[in-house]
């Protein structure tokens, strides 16, 4: 019978909590945006709460646009795009994505990434943490590596083992050389090299292929 | 012995015969030489402080000068490029159990106010202020977030928005700017 009680409070306490979290994010937006486009937001926003999806990334991005006091249809189109990129995001990485996963696969998706390299992403690790290569991903595009090459980079150092600080180091040294002046494609095929050369377990004389090389990784 | 041999005798005695006061006019000469040396040395020391000791031409020191310099800026600036590029000041997390307490660190040369805007303060520029630290143009805050992806920018007197150059870049640009984006929790990286 205590157990019964004990179950049932703790049910009452998600969906109350669920429930203040939605209406406490409706309220940020109304109190932010237009009453017309908060409420076109919303809609959104439930829509995508009723697939499961994560709400705050698309919360946050009204917000954003906002503050950056962007066009009305500008704000509604990027929430709608975010969206979009989220529920594609949890058709490449499966039910059980973390939502910080899918918040960084939609930007990728966003950027050009395609749904398929974030699938290989995922069986590359299938148990660990996605978010890291995602967001070394989205870095590399940022700066101007072409979305093949920063796919085949990130996919290839993950397949080899690496661990995500050596994903973080890799990024830095790859900055670095562009801002040196290399160019992009060229400075992740240098970065990546260099941490095949380091990563334990690496045959040596895998750091000296090519990883874009057609048909690899 | 003959006159030759005789002859030859007396030359030579007379080559080794001690001429008179030579010994002190040896003495006199050495000390006369150690006078002017040490003379010679007060010279060269008064040198480097006489004031009009020194002459060059305008236009040779001008020359002398403009080397110096270019040496000196080609020297200087292969010992940076053997450092690599001076590092932007870093934002650095601390992790705290659930949440993690995160220093965000922003150089911003000029500016009068800077604010903190992102995923975890509603995009509010007026949420998070960064204090200025002693000296330099250097901004800090001290921000508690929770684990996940947060994105994030500075705002620089109000109007200017820009990335943190130290942290990943968001892949789009959905208003117009990219964002920083920052990892907290996972595996202890920032």
């Amino acid at each position: 019978m205590r157990r019964r009680l004990a179950w049932a409070l703790t049910a009452l306490w998600l969906v109350s909590g669920r429930a203040y979290g939605d209406e406490s994010e409706e309220a940020r937006l109304r109190a932010r945006l237009k009453p017309e486009v908060a409420t076109s937001v919303i809609e959104v926003v439930r829509s995508a709460a009723a697939q499961g999806l994560p709400t705050a990334p698309l919360v946050a991005r009204a917000l954003e646009g906002a503050s950056r006091q962007a066009e009305d249809a500008a704000i509604l189109d990027a929430v709608r795009r975010y969206s979009a990129g989220l529920a594609a995001a949890r058709r490449a990485l499966g039910p059980t994505a973390r939502a910080s996963e899918l918040d960084a696969s939609a930007g990728a998706l966003m950027a050009g990434v395609p749904e398929d390299s974030l699938a290989s992403l995922r069986r590359a690790r299938p148990s660990g943490s996605l978010v890291i290569p995602l967001v070394v991903l989205s870095d590399f595009v940022a700066r101007g590596v072409p979305v093949a090459s920063a796919s085949n980079t990130v996919l290839a150092a993950t397949r080899a083992g690496a661990a995500d600080p050596a994903l973080l180091r890799m990024r830095e040294r790859i900055h670095e050389r562009i801002l040196r002046g290399e160019e992009p494609s060229g400075a992740s095929r240098e970065g990546l090299r260099e941490l095949l050369m380091k990563t334990p377990g690496t045959p040596k004389e895998r750091g000296n292929r090519d990883p874009h090389e057609k048909g690899r990784p | 012995m003959n006159p030759d041999d005789r002859w030859d005798h007396e030359v030579r005695d007379a080559y080794h015969r001690p001429i008179e006061g030579e010994a002190q006019a040896r003495e006199r000469a050495i000390a006369r030489l150690r006078r002017e040396a040490r003379a010679r040395r007060s010279r060269m020391g008064a040198w480097w402080v006489d004031p009009d000791v020194l002459r060059v031409r305008p236009l040779v020191f001008a020359a002398s000068l403009l080397a110096v310099l270019v040496i000196g800026a080609w020297a200087g600036a292969r010992w940076m490029a053997s450092r690599g590029a001076p590092a932007p000041p870093r934002s650095i997390a601390t992790l705290t159990g659930e949440s993690t307490a995160v220093t965000f660190v922003f150089r911003a040369p000029g500016a009068t106010r800077v604010s903190l805007v992102g995923d975890f303060n509603g995009w509010d520029p007026n949420a998070t202020p960064l204090a200025r630290a002693t000296t330099g143009d250097v901004w800090t805050t001290r921000v508690s977030l929770e684990h996940g992806l947060h994105a994030y920018a500075f705002v620089i007197d109000g109007r200017d928005w820009a990335p943190d150059p130290s942290a990943p870049l968001a892949p789009v640009t959905t208003f117009g700017r990219r964002n920083s984006l920052l990892v907290v929790g996972e595996d202890q990286a920032l």
